[in-house]
């Protein structure tokens, strides 16, 4: 971690307030730094309000209570500084897997070939040749996600926003991409806030892992996980499944709140 | 070479199973046509009442070196020129609304009121201030299948993905181009839909309003054969309404295909 940190979150709190119902708070008076090239996930159970804090780094919220900056500047919108992937791809489906990784370049008013060599590399980058003019429809869920990837890492980011990335896809395509993208942000650093409930995934992927309590969302505690992830049996390696003991049991308890403390 | 001779019986397969498919569609339209001639031809009715149809076709056959393509010309004209102006008109102010609290307000309880309304009983006023001719009957059919192409848009950009709006503001699109470049091709399936309503509603308005006002048009010949009495040129008549109908929501059909190559029911088959 570089000495300023690249992110400052500082006494954010969010409200939604639907048409209809009732107000619920999503994020209570939180406060997290990120440095620069740091791999950070948001641990927690659903509806701790972890995207909520994603969206708002995104720029894709209004900040309403507290503050967040990056590199110093106040986040005031979305801006291809910080890329975002989702869960559910968030593809355009009309458009096909070349087109879809071009958009951000096209905005960006990349000339024609420069644009054309940078996206034939990504593509290489996420192991979609002969996909190019495929559309979404035609792709599987891995695949999908190597294309929003690619679409997100084409922009160059310096701030990469995961969303349950792997969320959706199976367990052996989930363990794929887990090892794909820990190399790839080995080959090209960013950092990385990525937003997941699955604490191996946590362990397995980030530096620290921040576990959030469970409605209003507050960062309950930080743990460290930095260690060498590149071993073909970190998965049984002492140390990490120490790791994975630790923060499940303090995900647990915010678990059984989430379940309205019927257990699990 | 293996795969080759494989694949050949697959595809005849395929072919017989589609033409199968086609002759199973048809023939309950040839069955409906043939099941008229008899009953016709039977004497349980007069010609009059109903002339067979091959009496029908042999009159075609005489209009088409007569009016029949004046005919057909203008009422197609009528009707697409008005559905193409209520087309683009309907998908702006869909857009606008979705788009400004101020256009909401304004014609939102215009759409509320106006949809469920019959418009045609419009026509009378329409008739007194527009006159009888073109701009009158096309301006009816604007104002009817104008309808379903703004709720259509509506519905479509509301169930626009916020995830997919995000995703084009992160890579640096402005808000014009978010309208034009994701919301709107996001949204495509339904505004087609909402066309492919809009487009039946305009070629029948073009005739009732050519039935209404008189004059050249398939509505306005079917009307003069009726007061001649000509039974067998009011059926004609309508057996060219049905046909005129059929291949325009067929070429409507291609077209959404043409457009949504893209999505998952381009592979599905049709069922328009």
């Amino acid at each position: 971690m570089s000495s300023q940190p690249q992110i400052v979150i500082e006494g954010v709190s969010h409200v939604y307030r639907p048409t209809r119902g009732k107000e619920v708070t999503a994020l209570e008076n939180v406060s997290l730094q990120v440095g620069q090239r740091e791999f950070l996930a948001l641990l927690g159970p659903s509806g701790c309000g972890k995207s909520t804090l994603l969206y708002l780094l995104g720029g894709f919220l209004p900040i309403e209570k507290g503050s967040i900056s990056v590199d110093g500047k106040p986040v005031a919108g979305p801006g291809p500084d910080r890329g975002i992937v989702f869960q559910h791809f968030a593809l355009f489906p009309w458009k096909t897997v070349r087109a879809n990784i071009a958009y951000g370049l096209e905005r960006q008013g990349m000339a024609r070939e420069q644009r054309e060599a940078r996206v034939q590399s990504l593509v290489d980058l996420v192991g979609l040749s002969g996909f190019e003019d495929s559309y979404p429809s035609q792709l599987s869920g891995g695949m999908k996600q190597r294309t929003a990837l690619a679409r997100t890492l084409a922009f160059e980011p310096a701030i990469l926003l995961m969303d349950e990335p792997f969320g959706a896809l199976d367990a052996q395509t989930r363990h794929l991409m887990q090892t794909e993208l820990l190399s790839i942000w080995q080959r090209t650093p960013k950092t990385v806030i990525f937003v997941t409930h699955d604490v191996q995934e946590a362990v397995y992927l980030a530096d620290r892992v921040a576990v959030m309590s469970a409605r209003p969302g507050r960062i309950k505690t930080i743990v460290d996980t930095k260690f060498d992830k590149n071993s073909r049996d970190v998965f049984k390696a002492p140390h990490f499944v120490d790791k994975v003991d630790e923060i499940w049991n303090l995900v647990r308890d915010e678990a059984i709140k989430a379940q309205g403390g019927r257990g699990m | 070479m293996a795969g080759v001779a494989h694949a050949e019986p697959i595809d005849a397969a395929r072919f017989f199973s589609a033409a199968g498919l086609v002759v199973a569609r048809s023939s309950v339209v040839v069955l409906l046509l043939v099941g008229w001639e008899l009953f016709a031809r039977s004497g349980a009715v007069t010609m009059f009442v109903l002339p067979p149809l091959s009496a029908v076709l042999e009159r075609i056959w005489i209009d088409a070196s007569g009016d029949l393509w004046l005919n057909v010309g203008l009422t197609l004209y009528r009707a697409v020129v008005g559905f193409l102006i209520a087309a683009v008109a309907g998908i702006m102010l869909g857009m606008a609304i979705s788009r400004s609290a101020v256009a909401r307000w304004f014609f939102d309880p215009i759409i509320s009121v106006g949809f469920p309304m019959p418009k045609i009983a419009f026509l009378p006023i329409v008739i007194l201030w527009l006159g009888v001719y073109d701009v009158s009957k096309i301006s009816m059919v604007v104002f009817d299948a104008i309808f379903p192409v703004v709720t259509a848009t509506i519905i479509g950009i509301q169930g626009v993905e916020k995830e997919l709006i995000w995703s084009a503001r992160n890579m640096g699109a402005s808000k014009r181009e978010v309208m034009w470049q994701v919301v709107l091709p996001a949204a495509l399936p339904q505004i087609l839909t909402g066309l492919q309503v809009a487009l039946p509603i305009a070629l029948i308005v073009a005739i009732v309003a050519e039935m209404a006002m008189g004059g050249y048009g398939l509505g306005g010949a079917m009307m003069t054969s009726s007061r001649f009495a000509d039974s067998r040129g009011v059926f004609a008549a309508l057996v060219e309404i049905a046909i005129v109908g059929y291949v325009l929501v067929k070429l409507m059909a291609v077209l959404r295909r043409r457009l949504l190559v893209w999505h998952q029911e381009a592979s599905e088959p049709a069922t328009v």
